[in-house]
């Protein structure tokens, strides 16, 4: 779990699809009619024409570029930063800090590691468990609080039941030793070590 | 303990479904640096034809006389098969926006946190449950959990048979106790190839 804006991302992609479809029905159009594909140079060249003028009008003094081509320039870049933040805005909202109050004595920090440790603790003697991991993250809303992922791998042929039984025991304790409840998600899963190790023969 | 802070059932319904549906950030990170290429190549070329150097690929006055007339400047035949793939294309972009990119992973249903189980595991508990029922060997069971539905195929030793409705009974019991959202009927068939030996 994380930060990642899935309603961004979609909508982008949904962008791009209707751009491709766009220009490829255009170019399909245009292959298939001789009086669209006409039509179309007809227009385009027009249009660059015009462009042309626009260009010259605007020339910068004792240079042979117009400032149209500087701001295109300039736009491209812009488009450039923005793609990088999109990017760079996968899998973020990761935090490893689970709470923090100030008074006038000064500030407290409860570490994830906090939490890691108590979940991973009273899993660890679980047969059934087979790894325990804890990712925190910052939970968007109102509360602006973090919120615990537990990833649980599952020995082969455990009972979901049972290991969502120990998580639970294991949150209880948890919510119990730092007086509030965290939004927790818990994730059983199998892995590589579910894949290799031994499945418990006694049912 | 009324002073803990409950989590919103809101809050962990949109857990569970984050968890159990694609981000589509490697989509997104894939289509990003293809525009981001495609960006940066217009750039420098708008740079280089600035400075008075000769163009990578095309200049950007060759680029745009190229697109103005590219309805009549390109083959038919071409230019359709061209349009034909971009459509395509944009076709499956716009699928993967839209389709919610459904992961083989089940809810369970709990109210203090949200809970995620792989398919995989809930095939192998399934497996495990039917093999005890009917007292087999691991190999003769084999289970698969769909969205919907579980299947599970038992391979009896040869000479005996295998009683389907206990399996199918005790199967359902263990996947009642599970507490999963979604109902999953259960299916339980035998094949006619016996393991011999076992």
């Amino acid at each position: 779990m994380n930060g990642t804006h899935r309603g961004l991302n979609r909508t982008l992609l949904a962008l791009m699809g209707l751009v491709l479809i766009g220009a490829g029905a255009t170019a399909v159009l245009a292959g298939s009619n001789t009086a669209f594909a006409r039509n179309w140079t007809a227009t385009g060249t027009q249009a660059w024409a015009r462009i042309q003028e626009n260009l010259a009008a605007a020339r910068i003094p004792g240079m042979d570029t117009s400032w149209w081509t500087l701001a295109a320039l300039v736009l491209l870049l812009l488009i450039a930063i923005m793609l990088v933040t999109w990017i760079a805005s996968q899998g973020t909202g990761r935090t490893n800090q689970l709470a923090e109050q100030t008074d006038a004595k000064g500030s407290t920090s409860v570490d994830a590691a906090v939490a890691a440790q108590i979940i991973e603790a009273s899993l660890a003697r679980n047969t059934q468990v087979l790894s325990t991991s804890v990712q925190s993250w910052k939970t968007r809303g109102s509360a602006g609080g973090t919120g615990l992922k537990i990833i649980v791998q599952a020995r082969k042929g455990a009972s979901p039941a049972e290991v969502g039984t120990a998580v639970g025991h294991a949150v209880d304790g948890m919510d119990e030793l730092l007086g509030t409840q965290l939004p927790v998600l818990v994730r059983i899963k199998a892995g590589t070590r579910t894949r290799f190790a031994r499945s418990e023969r006694v049912a | 303990m009324s002073s803990l802070q409950a989590t919103e059932p809101r809050l962990i319904m949109r857990m569970n479904r984050r968890e159990i549906r694609s981000s589509r950030a490697g989509w997104s990170i894939l289509a990003a640096a293809v525009l981001l290429l495609a960006v940066l190549w217009l750039a420098v070329e708008l740079v280089l034809s600035l400075t008075g150097n000769s163009a990578l690929l095309l200049s950007p006055t060759e680029l745009a006389l190229g697109t103005a007339s590219l309805g009549t400047a390109t083959i038919p035949a071409a230019l359709m098969a061209a349009g034909g793939i971009l459509v395509l294309a944009g076709i499956a972009v716009l699928t993967l926006a839209i389709l919610p990119g459904r992961k083989p992973r089940h809810i369970v249903d709990n109210d203090r946190f949200a809970v995620v189980v792989d398919g995989e595991v809930l095939a192998a508990a399934v497996s495990r449950t039917a093999r005890t029922a009917a007292q087999l060997a691991p190999e003769q069971v084999t289970s698969s959990v769909g969205r919907k539905r579980i299947d599970v195929v038992v391979r009896p030793s040869s000479g005996r048979t295998v009683d389907k409705e206990s399996v199918k009974d005790a199967v359902e019991r263990e996947v009642s106790s599970y507490g999963l959202r979604q109902p999953m009927p259960v299916n339980v068939s035998t094949t006619m190839h016996q393991a011999v030996g076992s």
